[in-house]
This record gives structure tokens, C-alpha cells and sequence, in this order.
């Protein structure tokens, strides 16, 4: 979107011999490449651009102010590499996206990083930034204490004020201006992004056949890697090029799942699951339906009240709180919504949040007729066999 | 009609042969290194154990964890939905069954028609399975076949506190230099397991009438501790380990009649 300033020397032969590399790839190959290695695409990022990049690891983050603030915001999904250093700052039962993304900050994985702002949502994530603040060594560093409770008019104006002083901290921290005029800007690009993945994620409702199985996983999870502008512009080229096809795509007999939880970041666990018949054709993760449901107000006179209020509208996660029966009830009725036939829950071990909700979602689907499979993931998946048996079997049960 | 159900364990490799609705005939063998080699090798055995020759076999269905390296097999099938259907096979009332194999427990549930409806198993721990049994047995210096008989003449079973196999063996280990009976830490022992079992069983909801396959049925120790845990009688399968194998034979005769 032109917020990042190209470089000098080194910067611009690297900025040349990225946009030949960039030519000779197509968006999907872009995607992909975002995808496998997201700390290469925002460390070439950085060197083109000479941009700041703010990272960040849950839904709650409000991208559109780092966006506006002429920062890249830049979500961390954590790493399947050995833990060496952060489990000397951790207690055994922390998930492993807080241990490894501990562990990319503290071994230089992510030194393309000027900083992160951590969103109040989870305890560990809360004693991660703390830790992070101590010994990650980032120029800068933000909490953003988000209320708890997110279906009240206080919260309402609590939320606001949260968002203004994070606006302010940003300000004085990056010596930029965020205007009201830069903020609805960016509310619009990420509105469209959002528009554009709702599209991907009906498509892939409507016709599950049209794309690979971990297709939608890793373009989804491109879009909070890649830059808001060369998202948007790649995810618009892509949908041109879908045709719909038929209802159902050809398909037939195979079971449809929605996939609930936390993180996914195993795009292995689409293609398994396509391995033993079925196809993901809807989810409830922060790293999917969380990220982008849901758009801002773009028409008002506050754009921190249109932020506010987006956070207010969409679905809540297990460490938030909107009614006691909010997440089974729209769980249940995305289920219905999209014909599926089952819902797997991806639990990130060690996930309180999620192991609280848990037993009551599994009772309100049992209640409503609805199957269900737990499976309990880390930074990898479960051995191949054990959840082959375990996806096989629940299909055969469908 | 003749079908054939082979279920390759970590440990074990069985085959079951069904004639006209009847069992005609079991083999259990080790798996070794070789999970292919093992699964030929067992049916084979079993043929010429019962006389039958393969080609006369109409349809067979692999099962286990090596179930996709049986290459000769008509059709694979996970070991939840054949123990299911071979516990239902051996008692048709039954609507729970509790499975526990070398390297996996599980839990299955069963609806009035025999289907399975819901299920859990364990996860990337050796503790309440068979293999736990096995390294305990090892540290006791005891024979497996013999835990369950031991375990009977314990007066109060020791405390094994660690769910962890290594830190459990430890505490084993611990316990006999303070001079424990053999007898109250084998009970202990089986109550460890059965604590995990249950846990995952009662996650389910355990309904109606229970059975116990896998090898771990075979421990009449195991079944007790579990029937304590549960507060519910549990069916032991006569055929413990070949249950699978047998509901594979079975799935494979109604395939086979409805082809």
C-alpha cells in the first residue's frame, strides 16, 4: 500500500531481485511461500521496504492501528523447531505456542521484529508478554488489556478506551501521527481482506473439491503474514480465477467437518482428514473465522468505535466472555449452516481456555445430535498412524 | 462364505476366519520388525490350522496399526470400529468397550445397532496400556500371565503416584528397596492403569453393558481395578486380543453379503 519506503544499496538489489522472483510466481505459489516460512517473506519485507514490523499472536490484536500507524502487523504462530531456550522462562504446562514463540524471540528467529503487542485474552499469554518484556530484548513492547466481558455497554466503553491509549502508545512510540483519516483506510483494506477470505471459506463450503485440502488453511494464514496490500491484491487475482462448479463439487458420499478451536497450524491435519473421506468446509479458529468475521463500521465518525464495536459483534474466544451458552450455540448453528456432518475440535495442549469450554461444547453438540472428535495438538501433529485411526474411524462413524 | 479379519498390533498380530456366521478359527502371532511379513504369515498359518485354502476366502479386511501394510487385504478398517463390532459379535448386548493394546487404551461407545457412535484414546503416553504393564512386570522381575493372580492376594495395594512409565518404574523400583510385597505393587500397578482407563471412560459417559478386549482383558487384575474404578461389571472377551480381528472378519462377511 505504499506505506513502506524503499531502502538504499543492498535494500534496493534486493527489492529488484524479489519483484523478478515475485513475476515468475503466481498468488498461490505466494501464499504458499508466505506460508512455509513466514519469518523469510517479513524479513524480505523488511529489507525492501525499511518498513516496521509489530508482531503479535492472537485475533484480539487490532491490526487495523498498526496498519495505520505505517507498521506491518505480523501474527506468530509459534515453530516446530527444538525448544532450547524459552524452558528456562516456562512451567511444563504451557501450551507450545507460548514455547515457541518464546523460544523464536529469544534465539533470533524473529529479529525482524520491532516489537509485539500482546492483547489481554489468555494467563499464559499474559505472563508470556511479561517474560517477553524481561528477556526478548525488542525496542518496543505493548499491552493491550482488552476487557474480559464483551456484552456489556461498559465493556463497550472500556474496550474504546483500551483501543485510544493503544492508538497514543503507538503514536509516541513510533513518532507518527495516527490519523482518523489513516485508521478508516486501514478498517477499509482489512474489510476487504475479510470480505475476500469470507468469499474463499464459502467457496470452499459451497464446492470443497475446488481447492486442495490445506488450500484456504495456508492462504487464511498468508493474509496475517503477508502485507495488507499484496494480500489483497494476490487473494483478488486468486478468486478470479475460481469457478464455482457445482453444489458439493464431485465430492459425493465424502463428510463434511468443521474444524474448532485455537490455533491450527497443521495443514497436514486438512489433507489427513481428506485422506479418511471427509472434507473442512468451516472452522471456529482464531486462526480462521476469528481472525476475519466480522466487519467495522466503515460509514461513522469514530473509527475506534467502529473498532470497538467489531470486537463486540464477532464470536467470542473461550478466554473471553460474551454469554454462557454464546460459543455452543453459534457453533451448533454453523454446523447447520454449512451441512456439515461433524465437528473436530483441535485442542492446543495445555490451552486452559479451550479444556474449560470444552466439555460443555461436546454436551451441547451430543444434545443437539452432532458428533464430535477431540484431538489434542502441539507445535506437531500427533504421530501420523494414531491419527489416521483416529480420523478414519470417526468418518466411519458419520 | 468365508471372510478374513487381520489386525496387526504392536506387539501381536491376529487373524480371525469367519464361515457362514460362525467363527472358524483364530492365530496369534508376534509382529516383529516385518508388519507385512506378519500379516501373511499369520493368515497362512491359520488356513492350514483350519484346512481352508485361500482362495476360497471371499473378502478380507485389515485392521490395527499396521492395517495399511497388509497389501493383499480387500479392505482396511480401524481397530475402534472392529473391536466394536467383534465385541458385539461375541456379545450382542454389549454397549461399551473398553480395548487395551500393546501401545494404545481406548474407549468406545455403541449404539443399539452395534454402530460406533463415540470414542476416545489415548494420547503419546504408554501409561495405562499394555506396554505400562510389561515394564513393570519387567521391573518386578514377574511374569505377566501372573499379575492378575498376584494382585488378588494384595492386602493394600501400594501407591504409584507418577502416570509417567519411566517415573512410575522408578517408584517401583523405590518401593521394593523399601521392602514392599510384590503383591500390594502389582495391585497398585493395576489400579494406575485403571485410574487412566476410567478417566477417559467416564469423559465418555459409560453406558450399558461393558466389555474389556485387547490383550490387557486377559489380566483378570487390570479388569478388577477397572470394575472398581467404573463401579460397573465388566464382560471380559473370552478371545481378549483376537476381538478385533474377529470384528474385521465380521465387517467383512456383511461387505461381502451386501456387494
Amino acid at each position: 500500500m505504499g506505506r513502506y519506503r524503499a531502502g538504499k544499496g543492498r535494500a534496493l538489489k534486493n527489492s529488484r531481485r524479489h519483484r523478478l522472483r515475485e513475476f515468475q510466481m503466481n498468488p498461490e505459489d505466494r501464499f504458499y511461500s508466505a506460508c512455509l516460512d513466514p519469518s523469510g517473506y517479513a524479513r524480505g519485507l523488511k529489507q525492501r521496504t525499511c518498513g516496521k514490523i509489530l508482531g503479535y499472536f492472537c485475533s484480539y490484536a487490532p491490526v487495523e492501528l498498526i496498519h495505520a500507524a505505517g507498521l506491518h502487523p505480523f501474527r506468530i504462530l509459534g515453530g516446530k523447531g527444538e525448544i532450547r531456550l524459552a524452558d528456562a522462562h516456562l512451567q511444563s504446562y504451557c501450551c507450545s505456542l507460548v514455547r515457541s514463540g518464546l523460544e523464536a524471540a529469544l534465539n533470533g528467529s524473529l529479529d525482524f521484529l520491532d516489537g509485539a503487542v500482546f492483547p489481554h485474552t489468555c494467563d499464559s499469554i499474559q505472563r508470556l508478554s511479561d517474560i517477553w518484556r524481561l528477556n526478548a530484548g525488542f525496542e518496543h513492547h505493548f499491552d493491550v488489556v482488552l476487557p474480559v466481558k464483551l456484552n456489556t455497554l461498559s465493556a463497550r466503553r472500556y474496550m474504546a478506551e483500551v483501543l485510544n491509549g493503544f492508538r497514543k502508545e503507538l503514536e509516541q512510540a513510533f513518532q507518527v501521527e495516527i490519523t482518523d483519516e489513516a485508521l478508516w483506510r486501514a478498517i477499509r483494506d482489512y474489510n476487504v481482506i475479510r470480505e475476500k477470505l469470507e468469499s474463499l471459506y464459502g467457496l470452499r463450503s459451497f464446492n470443497p473439491s475446488l481447492f486442495d485440502p490445506s488450500a484456504v488453511h495456508r492462504i487464511t494464514a498468508a493474509a496475517m503474514f503477508m502485507e495488507p496490500g499484496a494480500f489483497l491484491k494476490d487473494i483478488s487475482e486468486y478468486l478470479g480465477n475460481v469457478e464455482p462448479g457445482v453444489l458439493g463439487g464431485t465430492g459425493s458420499g465424502r463428510k463434511r467437518l468443521v474444524l474448532s478451536g485455537g490455533i491450527c497450524s497443521h495443514p497436514d491435519i486438512y489433507d489427513l482428514l481428506a485422506r479418511a473421506g471427509a472434507d473442512v468446509v468451516w472452522d471456529d479458529l482464531c486462526t480462521g473465522t476469528r481472525w476475519f468475521e466480522e466487519k467495522a463500521e466503515e460509514d461513522g465518525r469514530d473509527p475506534i468505535g467502529a473498532l470497538a464495536d467489531r470486537y463486540m459483534a464477532r464470536s467470542v474466544c473461550p478466554a473471553k466472555h460474551a454469554d454462557v451458552r454464546a460459543r455452543a450455540g453459534e457453533l451448533a448453528d454453523t454446523v447447520r449452516r454449512h451441512r456439515a456432518d461433524g465437528v473436530v475440535f483441535l485442542m492446543l495442549k495445555f490451552c486452559d481456555p479451550h479444556a474449560f469450554d470444552y466439555p460443555y461444547l461436546k454436551r451441547f453438540l451430543d444434545e443437539a445430535g452432532i458428533a464430535s472428535l477431540l484431538l489434542e495438538t502441539e507445535d506437531h501433529p500427533p504421530a501420523e498412524g494414531q491419527l489416521m485411526t483416529r480420523f478414519e474411524t470417526f468418518v466411519d462413524m458419520l | 462364505m468365508i471372510t478374513a479379519g487381520i489386525d496387526i498390533g504392536s506387539i501381536t498380530a491376529k487373524a480371525a476366519l469367519i464361515k457362514d456366521g460362525e467363527l472358524a478359527g483364530t492365530r496369534l502371532d508376534f509382529t516383529g520388525y516385518n508388519a507385512p511379513k506378519a500379516g501373511r504369515r499369520v493368515l497362512d498359518d491359520l488356513l492350514e490350522k483350519t484346512g481352508i485354502k485361500k482362495q476360497e476366502v471371499d473378502f478380507i479386511i485389515s485392521t490395527g496399526y499396521g492395517r495399511n501394510s497388509v497389501d493383499f487385504a480387500d479392505k482396511s478398517i480401524t481397530e475402534i470400529t472392529c473391536h466394536g463390532a467383534g465385541a458385539r459379535f461375541i456379545d450382542p448386548g454389549v454397549c461399551f468397550v473398553i480395548d487395551v493394546g500393546g501401545q494404545d487404551s481406548k474407549v468406545i461407545k455403541l449404539s443399539r445397532d452395534g454402530k460406533v457412535v463415540d470414542f476416545a484414546m489415548n494420547d503419546k503416553c504408554a501409561a495405562g496400556t499394555g506396554r505400562f504393564l510389561e515394564v513393570m512386570a519387567r521391573a518386578l522381575e514377574s511374569d505377566l500371565d501372573e499379575f492378575g493372580e498376584l494382585s488378588a492376594r494384595a492386602d493394600v495395594p501400594a501407591a504409584i503416584s507418577s502416570i509417567c512409565t519411566v517415573f512410575a518404574e522408578s517408584e517401583v523400583i523405590s518401593l521394593i528397596s523399601k521392602g514392599e510385597s510384590r503383591e500390594n505393587m502389582i495391585a497398585g500397578i493395576h489400579e494406575s492403569v485403571a485410574s487412566r482407563i476410567s478417566a477417559m471412560a467416564k469423559r465418555l459417559g459409560v453406558t450399558g453393558p461393558v466389555m474389556m478386549t485387547g490383550g490387557v482383558a486377559k489380566n483378570s487384575g487390570a479388569v478388577r481395578a477397572l470394575e472398581n474404578k467404573l463401579g460397573v461389571s465388566i464382560r471380559v472377551s473370552p478371545h481378549a486380543q483376537l476381538t478385533g480381528a474377529m470384528g474385521a472378519a465380521l465387517l467383512a462377511a456383511r461387505m461381502e453379503q451386501s456387494a
